[in-house]
């Protein structure tokens, strides 16, 4: 018996001293850091298609093309919207700054032939209708946040850090963001948020990724309202790294002849 | 023969769609709409102010080189005729740097929402007063335009050969101006067209810059006035020295603008502003020195404008002036003329509903329009909506409310 307590407490201290420095290898902001910093590739594009889904079932589909080109001090990103027919046309472009100012952000509306500045100030709208808002769908700094590593778990066979995050803006849509990285790739593999009130929002999972040209890169995901039962589907295909993007995608003339 | 004309279209489309079937596969996109407006005009006896059928088609198709796109559109009426044209065809040959468009389109400049400054290269289809889409409120000019690059910045050239005047309502139409002359008018046309010569084509040049922190546009254009001066001949009885007779001659003239456009953001604000200097305008007066009631003055038109974003809504409000230079005593527009304009839109259910609430204050005349509009989407692709719209004290259309 004496053995036996023995034993648990090896076990029990050895589990507390993995622990402590397993906590201080790594910090949580350690963690996110890792995830925004993951190598991208200079520049992407591909194909996307979201497949919104009302608690009804009904589903609408939108599909759009999208160019990502890192310039170091600035990410500049331009989606062309292909279907459904009434948005054919439509070019959405965002320059994002790495020193955290404002985006630049621009639409081209074909029925009115023109491209007009937005306020980047809308970054908690909804994109297209989807369960993304402008702000999931792009890179949030590390600095913006405060981060906290949980604890460490499994899911789907993945061991993860989980980090709760949050926002150093007391404004912010979301009042914190718990998030599963995968330990070996710095995958996020899933991401709660969390409404102002404190409660569960949006379910954020990634269904399939994989290295293209030595890249890790999110092909599939699935955001859930869990308060509205709305879900929305994102799949990416045909996606290049490296190919080198012109400059000239990211200007007024790619905006207008949409390409 | 209009049959025949369109059975000669549709043959032609039916033999494009086919040979680019067989040449390309999906080279040729095809996208329209068919849409039904209703109008009813509540205070004059809920009688039907419009009931219009719309078939508008895109045919584009797009290459490395070279596009095209032909945008053939029929207006199908219970009151008249079926109208029916191409809004836009055109041909474009890309280069490295460069790009050529020629034919019928439309060319839409500047920063202003609903108002025209610097906007002056496609004229006004105004057959339904401010109600049409502004897609269709700019008709397609016949014109070649080239546009040429460098870095983030594009030099526009655009030669119109023709000249196009604003599109009025039709006699009959409740939008039609009324015309208070103080005699029965005789109207003379002789000059009323523009001679599609060399020397009355009209020429534009713009300059655009996007960077991050301002947008600009500077541009400026040699062209006929989309309105024309109304030149009056008065007869006086000589026995009575009173008013007996009065001629309308209708009359363009060539006019000068200078102007730019720029959009910046401030924060969480977008700031537009947008001015244009016009050179030789006509405007009335009756002051009876001037002969044929017209004189020719510069004149300036800008506006300032903010877009912000609150609680979700997308709100904009423009504010507008219109200053005549050297202004005189019997001129029908006033010195400063004050226009104010708001916009507010938001979405539910994820964009399958907007309401929005456009308003046009005109602050000098004290008149106004109010246009709240309800869209629902059905479906991707099939949307319903309602616009009641209110005038106060607009003019003649103050009693309308459809």
């Amino acid at each position: 018996m004496k053995k036996i307590t023995c034993i648990a407490a090896f076990v029990l201290i050895a589990a507390f001293v993995t622990a402590t420095s397993a906590y201080a290898q790594i910090s949580g902001k350690q963690v996110i850091e890792k995830v925004y910093e993951n190598p991208t590739g200079e520049d992407t594009q591909g194909e996307l298609t979201m497949t919104l889904t009302n608690k009804q079932g009904e589903q609408r589909i939108r599909n759009l093309t999208q160019y990502i080109k890192n310039y170091g001090d600035v990410e500049k990103k331009i989606m062309f919207f292909m279907a459904p027919a009434d948005v054919r046309g439509t070019a959405f472009m965002n320059w994002s700054y790495t020193d955290g100012r404002d985006d630049d952000q621009w639409i081209y509306l074909p029925a009115l032939k023109r491209i007009k500045r937005i306020s980047s100030d809308g970054k908690g709208d909804y994109f297209m209708g989807s369960d993304f808002t402008y702000d999931d769908l792009g890179d949030r700094h590390p600095d913006e946040d405060t981060h906290e590593l949980l604890r460490e778990e499994t899911i789907d066979g993945y061991s993860c850090y989980v980090v709760g995050s949050t926002p150093k803006d007391e404004d912010y849509m979301y009042s914190k963001t718990i998030t599963w990285v995968i330990k070996d790739s710095f995958i996020g593999l899933k991401r709660e948020f969390y409404d102002d009130r404190g409660k569960l929002l949006k379910v954020l999972n990634i269904i399939k990724f994989n290295q293209i040209e030595g890249f890790w890169t999110i092909l599939e995901t699935k955001m859930s309202n869990v308060q509205k039962d709305h879900s929305t589907h994102m799949e990416l295909s045909n996606i290049q790294i490296n190919l080198g993007i012109p400059d000239r995608k990211f200007t007024e003339r790619s905006m207008m002849l949409g390409e | 023969m209009k049959t025949r004309i369109l059975i000669i279209i549709s043959l032609i489309t039916l033999f494009m769609v086919d040979s680019f079937a067989q040449t390309g596969g999906n080279s040729l996109n095809i996208n329209g709409y068919a849409r039904n407006y209703t109008g009813v005009l509540l205070n004059e006896g809920n009688s039907l102010s419009i009931l219009q059928n719309t078939l508008n088609l895109d045919f584009t198709h797009r290459g490395d080189k070279i596009a095209f796109k032909v945008n053939p559109y029929m207006d199908h009426y219970f009151d008249h005729t079926l109208e029916w044209g191409l809004r836009e065809a055109y041909l474009d040959m890309y280069f490295d740097n460069f790009d050529l468009r020629v034919g019928k389109q439309q060319i839409i400049w500047g920063k202003a929402e609903g108002v025209f400054i610097t906007d002056v290269v496609s004229p006004k289809d105004l057959s339904e007063f401010l109600l049409r889409d502004f897609d269709e409120i700019r008709m397609g000019v016949t014109s070649f335009k080239l546009n040429y690059y460098f870095g983030s910045s594009t030099l526009e050239a655009v030669w119109v050969p023709v000249f196009t005047p604003t599109l009025m309502p039709g006699e009959g139409s409740i939008w039609r101006p009324d015309m208070n002359f103080p005699a029965p008018p005789t109207f003379d046309f002789s000059t009323s067209t523009v001679k599609p010569t060399l020397d009355n084509s009209e020429l534009f040049l713009r300059y655009s810059t996007m960077t991050p922190k301002f947008d600009l546009e500077l541009v400026g254009g040699t062209f006929y006035y989309d309105d024309p001066a109304l030149h009056l001949t008065k007869t006086i009885d000589s026995s009575t020295m009173q008013l007996a007779g009065l001629q309308v001659r209708p009359e363009y003239h060539r006019v000068n603008m200078a102007g730019g456009s720029v959009g910046l953001p401030l924060g969480p604000l977008v700031l537009r502003a947008e001015g244009a200097f016009y050179s030789g305008r006509y405007f009335q007066t009756q002051n009876p020195a001037y002969a044929e009631s017209v004189l020719k003055k510069d004149n300036l038109h800008y506006m300032a404008g903010l877009d912000f974003n609150l609680a979700g809504i997308i709100m904009s409000a423009q504010f507008i002036q219109e200053y005549i230079i050297d202004h005189e005593a019997g001129m029908q527009k006033e010195k400063f003329e004050n226009t104010m304009t708001f916009l507010a839109r938001k979405d539910f259910f994820r964009e399958k509903m907007w309401l929005e609430l456009f308003s046009y204050v005109g602050l000098t005349n004290e008149d106004a329009l109010i246009r709240p509009k309800i869209t629902y989407a059905f479906a991707d692709g099939f949307e319903v909506l309602k616009a009641p719209i209110s005038f106060g004290r607009f003019g003649q259309f103050w009693p309308v409310q459809r």
